[in-house]
């Protein structure tokens, strides 16, 4: 396998009418890359991850993901869908389910099916998800309830089942975007170190240039839609940048939030 | 200038016609009622005091109560588990969810003591004909609210699952169960609640239960034995609506 991923002409809307959510994205991303999405709000940053992550309907052009080609209208084996690993905004957890259940729930796409459905999870599953929290820092958590936690731990229990699903390929959605810089290095640093420790790829977005400096190796600038530059970290300069946040730069309000 | 009458008003209006009409076509002369204060008194001197002879019959009609509300219960909670799945806006097409939501807007429709008088034609006297009432009455109900309940879960966790390769089923197990659970819990015993006291008239159409003997001793003009079953039917509510306020607190 020569890419881990592959996008050639990506188009889509929301909805009929509509401004294109994205607008003739094309991307290669090499195996065990790290790769840091910039852009404001709306330029499709979530969009895009959504579609890598297979749960976009209804965009044209082609889509390669892992050596498979990704169909806009057919639903991906639970098995395939299992190599890319998602780590939501939102956490999005079971509240009502310990942690140690959240972290296995990333195991169902990879385990039997009806022996998960009676609570049985195999032995792979199981070391998986202990490696997963003893990675992550919340072993000592795993017999809580998710609604019993802090938001940053409920944010460890999202990496630890990301990471239990054992993804050649980890895509995270703003993960940082709630968060003072220590803890936003804290945990960028968390999923990039972990997905080199597995060889994984890594694909997060992100509105802080900072930090997508400091933890991707490459960075890729989206406005409106469209990928406006890729760049290698360390070539990332300010006109870039201003170039990307040209309409929240005019904004003194949003602004201060680039700048800190 | 004053205002031309506005929406309050006419809603007012039409709710002032509406009790006029009922009372005057209905025969509610306020003279009857007091002429007939001797016969109350009457009534009320026979019922007193209750006769606790009857100890006996209520505990076997409230256990024959108790026995066709958990069963009813138990069988509409089977009946509501595919229903619920099949009315569900999110699990099930539009084609299947529209027409099983219409059904079970139906069986709602039709008053429990209805379904048990029926039943009691279908299936003769007793507590099987109550049984199945109840069940079939419930349905209606239960189905509904189990189907909301799946509705009104959390989405992104159920994504979540779904972007990790889990299937509908194990979606089911593990992202949708776990947020509903509490909600089935409570609307299952709020409707084993409404479920026994419905049942408790039951026995007046011959579909068991302790009101079976409501009926016998009044129709027997055993006011005072009538009185202890009364006080008996009265305590039971209150203890179920104790019971369920607890249950709730717990589940909450």
């Amino acid at each position: 396998m020569t890419v881990a991923l592959r996008l050639s002409e990506i188009t889509h809307r929301h909805g009929a009418g509509d401004r294109a959510s994205l607008d003739g994205v094309s991307l290669e991303v090499a195996p065990g890359e790290t790769v840091a999405l910039l852009g404001s709000s709306g330029a499709g940053k979530t969009t895009l991850l959504a579609l890598i992550d297979g749960r976009l309907h209804g965009w044209r052009g082609t889509a390669n993901v892992l050596g498979r080609a990704l169909l806009p209208d057919r639903i991906q084996p639970g098995s395939e869908r299992a190599e890319v690993g998602f780590i939501f905004q939102e956490f999005a957890l079971v509240d009502r389910a310990t942690v140690r259940q959240n972290v296995l729930n990333g195991r169902l796409g990879r385990t039997n099916t009806l022996r998960a459905f009676f609570g049985q999870f195999s032995a792979a599953d199981m070391v998986a998800a202990e490696r997963a929290m003893a990675d992550t820092g919340i072993a000592d958590l795993a017999s809580r309830r998710a609604d019993s936690l802090s938001g940053g731990q409920r944010q460890r229990v999202a990496i630890a089942r990301c990471l239990a699903q054992e993804p050649r390929l980890i895509l995270a959605d703003e993960p940082v975007s709630n968060l003072d810089p220590t803890r936003a290095s804290d945990i960028l640093g968390l999923i990039t170190g972990a997905a080199q420790a597995r060889g994984a790829t890594v694909l997060f977005s992100s509105h802080q240039p900072d930090l997508a400096r400091r933890f991707a190796s490459r960075i890729l600038g989206m406005r409106n839609g469209c990928i406006k530059f890729d760049s290698p970290a360390d070539r990332l300069d300010a006109n870039m940048i201003e170039d990307l946040y040209r309409e929240e730069l005019a904004d003194p309000r949003t602004a201060l939030r680039l700048v800190v | 200038m004053r205002a031309a009458p506005g929406a309050s008003f006419w809603a007012g209006l039409a709710v002032v016609a509406a009790v006029l009409w009922a009372s005057v076509s209905s025969d509610m002369a306020p003279g009857r009622l007091l002429s007939s204060g001797g016969r109350i008194a009457d009534f009320l001197d026979r019922m007193l005091p209750p006769d606790l002879s009857v100890m006996p019959e209520i505990w076997k009609g409230t256990a024959e109560t108790l026995r066709i509300a958990i069963l009813g219960t138990a069988g509409a909670v089977i009946a509501s588990i595919p229903l619920g799945l099949m009315a569900s806006d999110t699990l099930a097409p539009g084609w299947l969810s529209r027409p099983v939501r219409f059904i079970l807007a139906l069986i709602r429709a039709i008053p429990l003591i209805l379904v048990a008088m029926l039943m009691v034609g279908a299936v003769g006297l007793g507590p099987l004909p109550g049984v199945i009432a109840v069940a079939f009455h419930a349905t209606g109900m239960l189905a509904k609210f189990y189907a909301e309940a799946i509705d009104g879960v959390a989405r992104p966790p159920v994504e979540a699952l779904e972007s990790a390769g889990a299937g509908t089923l194990l979606r089911l197990r593990y992202a949708i169960w776990p947020q509903m659970a509490p909600v089935v819990a409570r609307d299952t015993i709020f409707r084993f609640e409404l479920n026994l006291r419905e049942s408790l008239i039951l026995g007046i159409v011959g579909a068991g239960g302790i009101g079976f003997y409501i009926q016998t001793y009044v129709r027997s003009f055993q006011y005072d034995k009538a009185a202890t079953v009364t006080i008996a039917v009265a305590v039971m509510v209150v203890a179920i609506e104790g019971l369920n306020a607890f249950l709730r607190r717990r589940l909450s």
